[in-house]
């Protein structure tokens, strides 16, 4: 932990707090005063800082995971009904 | 990402000062891809309901998973799903996006296939989530003395670690999807529209009927999640070594 003594900022919040507020934190929001005590905080806590650091990286990872890709189990059936329910609409429409 | 949000590579004490300049953000092209979409789909284009379908079908398997009994159930919600869509497609009124209103159909028909199905669903999702537990096992804190809520066990520094190279690992990968998959329904939807498909908070507040508190409080239990994951995985890589 990189606390030291005589520095007030971190002791507004707790770690756990940080922790706590890290999603909120890193997606801008959190309210003005508890952006400052977490921002704050982590310029001295070594500990909060690759806590939050961590998420923002799983954040980022997660949107690029691979997945299987998955196709509907009957494409065809989809595809005859958009083309029937469209031709009808825009038949419609010029009526 | 929303456009507020802080990159992972950005330190936090050094934050460099650039100009600010006007710039798209992503939720900005993704509405404009999907004006030129709609155009698309109600001029009859048939490329553009594939695309369509090719866009989100996946993660709407994956979501509807956590509401029926098994994986056909949930095909066949959202089979459903995209026939309600293309019926739907002339009274879209834009006053959601498209995906927010593509995944709200698929909600609404998952939970009420799954109220029907309600003694089949699977454990996972039947785990009552409490908003008010805490995300990050609080063991992890000293509970008493003059550092009461602070670091006990702080997490070691993944210190060469990119995003690239936990996605080049495929245990790694394992680990993280399997970590989602397990995830209480309530978690798993959040995680699934807010970071898999990129949705704005407010929307995914608007599909799955929660304040924006609770889906902060939601998301972040599921990065917990999948950052646990990642942290064993790697504690196992170590122990290797």
């Amino acid at each position: 932990m990189a606390q030291e003594e005589g520095q007030p900022t971190i002791s507004e919040i707790t770690c756990q707090e940080v922790a706590q507020w890290a999603s909120a934190y890193l997606d801008g929001h959190v309210e003005d005063e508890r952006k400052r005590q977490i921002t704050a905080h982590l310029t001295g806590c070594a500990g909060c800082e690759t806590y939050v650091k961590q998420i923002a990286m799983v954040r980022d990872v997660v949107a690029l995971l691979p997945n299987t890709v998955e196709e509907p189990s009957d494409p065809h059936r989809l595809r005859q009904a958009f083309a029937r329910v469209r031709r009808c609409s825009i038949k419609e429409e010029l009526q | 990402m929303n456009a507020d949000a802080i990159p992972v590579t950005e330190s936090f004490s050094h934050r460099m000062v650039t100009s600010w300049k006007p710039e798209l953000t992503q939720s900005d092209v993704v509405a404009n891809e999907e004006i030129v979409l709609l155009a698309r789909l109600r001029q009859g284009e048939e490329g553009a309901f594939d695309e369509l379908v090719m866009r989100h079908h996946s993660a709407l398997i994956r979501m509807a998973m956590g509401h029926v009994a098994d994986r056909e159930v949930a095909e066949e919600v959202v089979q459903d799903t995209w026939l309600a869509v293309i019926e739907g497609l002339g009274r879209f009124e834009r006053r959601s996006s498209l995906r927010t209103w593509v995944f709200g159909i698929m909600i609404h028909k998952a939970k009420d296939r799954g109220v029907r199905e309600k003694r089949h669903l699977p454990f996972s999702s039947c785990v009552s989530v409490d908003d008010s537990d805490e995300a990050v096992d609080p063991s992890r804190f000293h509970q008493s003395g003059e550092w009461t809520g602070h670091w006990a066990l702080p997490p070691q520094p993944w210190d060469d670690q990119t995003p690239e190279k936990l996605l080049a690992s495929q245990q790694a990968v394992n680990a993280m999807n399997q970590a989602i998959e397990t995830l209480p329904r309530t978690l798993r939807d959040v995680l699934i529209l807010r970071d898999v498909e990129g949705v704005d908070a407010k929307e995914v507040c608007e599909n799955l009927k929660i304040t924006e508190t609770n889906l902060y409080v939601r998301l972040h239990r599921a990065r917990e999640r999948v950052r646990r994951a990642v942290e064993t995985y790697l504690e196992g890589q170590q122990s290797v070594v």
